[in-house]
């Protein structure tokens, strides 16, 4: 199996508005992922629908190879940490993790200790007292407990101070470095995914707009300025703004720019989000030139 | 699965035990000045005697306990709570919480998470409600004695095994409106309404066609200085309606009396003057002539089992029903 | 130990930032031949990176032969940058000099700074290098 998670013409209907709309994309194993997009752009929505939480409407959605829903083998290798970080407020943080072991076959108890130990988290303090940052290592630490394939986080750095941030994303990583994980995380704070993720999906108004390797998109994405023009041979332009001495404009490279009037500067992460968030219509998906899930999926029948 | 069931719970359970167990102290304690008083009122050596009337030293008995009255009623509502303590907020809570994600997404599905959710409650309901059905039984034993009312309505609801019953179709009620609802507080006060609506039209309207009613019919006769019957209700008997006929079938009078209007109109001259009674002589002819009976429907006290186990398993298919659909609802409807 | 840092601002592609402060601190003679660098779980524990980010840093300093990866065990050094005095007592003392007569000239950090690399920049022309 080479795709953690698979979706074909996926789509959400809630009463009357779409959460996603035939979104069609394959995350690769092994990947740290970042999932992108305004509020209300369908990113919980993908989550939930990946760990078995909701039915699509249309569509299709397989995680680790099968369908998530009242699937206890499958949620057996699946981590999951919701948003705002659920817990038993009234259980002890050593009791939480008792949930774990009874409730997941594959269960390493030790390793769950430790990883909360760690933290200085007292293990008889009950969650419900915990701060924001104790919260989200014992979550993690009930996620990775069940040593899973998959990690799967809905935006677990948002209500986290910059410190307690930095050391959930160390954690997190620490856990990716130890396994085979693939991991799936929703967040607004941009910077922090370009430190730790290696893929990207954008999601916005409900369908995917963006996917791809990170190294690629940034290698392949530039920004030009030079004189006032608004197209550039060489390049698809995402978006553009004019003075009138100068135009600065975001492009996709598809080939040579040879016209030395142009200086390329390059791009970070949240600026390549941002230009396609601002600019609805564009997209860059895996299409017959590129595309790692593509090839990935041509390389499996071959 | 069960570990976590339990620990949820646990703090339900002890408050529930604890309940029963000061209910049941209670109820113990008075019950030793209940015995008393059954003995030193002399009913119980009255009631020992065969023969006799003990009606009115039975009703001096019954004067000391009018308090006890509100504890019928408390006894009545008692199932209710489960339902809504125990009931709406077993699925809602966690919904409205989140932790649904937080569970649901442990290597478990919906499916046996539930099912093991509602066995261990209902369990501990039912041990629960067995114990209470038993000793409220036990404690309203000595007012049986006395005065055997237990086929009716109010008092057949609190002993024997319907009570049982009663609390688990609660129960389900409870679960049922939070699986729909998704809210504990609506869940409950539309556990509470619907729990009343539901008992109050079976005990009014259902349970007097379990079965075929029985009729009994006495005539009426003048004697002495009043009226003898030559009839008493059956003992122990659910009197569902008695009514004075003549011998053509026409109602005489409300209830188990008659309309001496009714009487005057059949036997002209029987009241003198406005406002004046008939002579014992002219009103006893006139009884006889129009022929006077006094027709009873009634469910005979050998049914008293029986009735108890069909309105049982009533609401014990009810409580099923609700359970069933919830299970669905969890597995389909929720997120 | 060394402890590395990723400077979000750098142009410098990030496992370059890895290899490049590796390579300072082997110059340094912070590192010695046959000292164990941080695994890679200790590394994103405490910087938070992607753990591929280091694997490519230690890759390309294995392929540059400063450091030796043990399968197992860890990535070990293998030899030191800059000569047998790495310290450079000398010449770190003169340049302390340098810098407490460029302040008595009236300086700033940054002037001095750009004085340095002009000169370098020159000296480097001047050898037909750049």
């Amino acid at each position: 199996m080479s795709a953690a998670i698979e979706t074909t013409g996926l789509s959400k209907l809630y009463g009357r508005t779409w959460a996603l709309r035939d979104c069609s994309l394959a995350l690769p194993t092994g990947k740290i992922a970042a999932l992108v997009g305004p509020n209300g752009a369908g990113k919980t929505t993908l989550l939930h629908l990946g760990v078995g939480l909701l039915d699509p409407t249309a569509g299709s959605i397989r995680t680790l190879g099968e369908s998530p829903r009242e699937n206890a083998e499958v949620l057996a290798r699946i981590g999951f940490v919701a948003q705002d970080v659920p817990l038993y407020d009234g259980f002890r943080v050593r009791e939480m993790l008792e949930l774990g072991r009874h409730l997941n076959p594959s269960w390493d108890h030790d390793f769950a200790l430790d990883r909360v130990r760690r933290h200085d988290i007292d293990l008889d303090q009950r969650c419900g007292t915990l701060s924001g940052g104790q919260r989200a290592q014992v979550a993690l630490a009930l996620a990775t407990g069940k040593r899973p394939e998959l990690l799967v986080l809905d935006e677990p750095l948002a209500s986290l101070d910059p410190l307690a941030r930095r050391e959930f994303l160390g954690s997190l990583m620490e856990a990716a470095a130890e396994s085979e994980v693939t991991v799936l995380l929703s967040s607004h704070l941009i910077t922090d995914m370009e430190r730790v993720c290696d893929y990207l999906i954008v999601l916005s108004a409900a369908r995917v707009q963006v996917i791809g390797e990170v190294e690629e998109l940034l290698a392949t994405h530039k920004v030009l300025t030079g004189p006032p023009r608004d197209h550039v041979a060489g390049a698809d332009v995402i978006s553009a703004t004019h003075t009138d001495r100068q135009s600065t404009l975001f492009v996709r490279i598809t080939g040579r720019i040879a016209d030395p009037g142009w200086s390329v500067h390059d791009v970070t992460l949240e600026d390549l989000v941002l230009a396609y968030l601002a600019q609805p219509t564009a997209s860059a998906l895996p299409g017959p030139l590129g595309g790692n899930a593509r090839r990935d999926r041509l390389e499996a029948r071959a | 699965m069960i570990w976590l069931a339990w620990r949820q719970h646990r703090q339900q359970a002890l408050v529930g035990a604890l309940g029963l167990g000061l209910l049941a102290l209670f109820l113990i304690l008075t019950h030793v000045g209940i015995a008393n008083t059954f003995t030193s009122t002399g009913l119980q050596s009255c009631l020992s005697a065969p023969g006799g009337d003990c009606g009115p030293i039975a009703e001096v008995f019954d004067r000391q306990y009018h308090g006890f009255q509100i504890l019928a009623a408390l006894f009545l509502v008692i199932p209710l709570f489960v339902g809504l303590f125990w009931g709406a907020p077993l699925i809602a809570r966690e919904l409205e919480q989140g932790t649904y994600r937080l569970v649901w997404t442990q290597s478990v599905t919906r499916r046996r998470w539930f099912s093991t959710k509602i066995a261990l409650i209902a369990g501990g309901s039912l041990i629960g409600a067995a114990a209470f059905a038993a000793i409220v039984t036990w404690w309203t034993g000595l007012f049986i004695r006395a005065d055997d009312n237990r086929f009716s309505p109010g008092i057949f609801d609190i002993r024997g095994i319907v009570p049982v019953a009663y609390t688990l179709f609660a129960l389900a009620l409870g679960v049922f409106f939070g699986t729909l609802v998704r809210r504990t507080l609506p869940a409950m006060a539309a556990t509470l309404g619907s729990f009343i609506g539901v008992r109050v039209l079976m005990t009014l309207f259902a349970r007097t066609h379990y079965m075929a009613a029985k009729t009994v019919s006495a005539p009426l006769s003048v004697q002495g200085g009043g009226f003898k019957f030559g009839y008493e209700d059956p003992a122990g008997a659910w009197i569902l309606k008695q009514v004075t006929l003549d011998r053509a079938g026409a109602i005489a009078g409300p209830g188990g009396g008659f309309d001496l209007n009714f009487l005057n109109a059949r036997c002209p001259g029987l009241i003198p003057h406005a406002g004046a009674l008939p002579t014992q002589a002219k009103l006893a002819s006139c009884v006889r002539e129009v022929g006077l009976h006094f027709i009873t429907t009634y469910q005979p006290a050998t049914r008293y089992w029986a009735f108890q186990g069909i309105e049982s398993a009533i609401y014990l298919a009810l409580a099923a029903i609700l359970i069933a659909a919830s299970m669905w609802l969890v597995r389909h409807r929720l997120a | 130990m060394i402890a590395y840092r990723l400077d979000g601002r750098s142009g410098l592609a990030p496992y370059l930032q890895l290899v490049q402060q590796t390579k300072d601190a082997l110059r340094l003679g912070l590192l010695h031949p046959g000292d164990q660098l941080p695994t890679v779980k200790e590394v994103v524990g405490s910087i938070a990176i992607n753990p591929n980010t280091v694997l490519k840093a230690y890759r390309e300093l294995e392929h540059e032969g400063l450091v030796e990866g043990r399968p197992g065990v860890g990535t070990f050094v293998l030899k030191t940058l800059g000569g047998p005095s790495a310290d450079h007592p000398r010449l770190r003392r003169r340049l302390e000099r340098w810098v407490v007569d460029a302040r008595d000239e009236g300086l700033d950090d940054p002037s001095m700074s750009a004085l340095f690399d002009a000169t370098l920049r020159g000296s480097l022309r001047r050898e037909g290098i750049a």
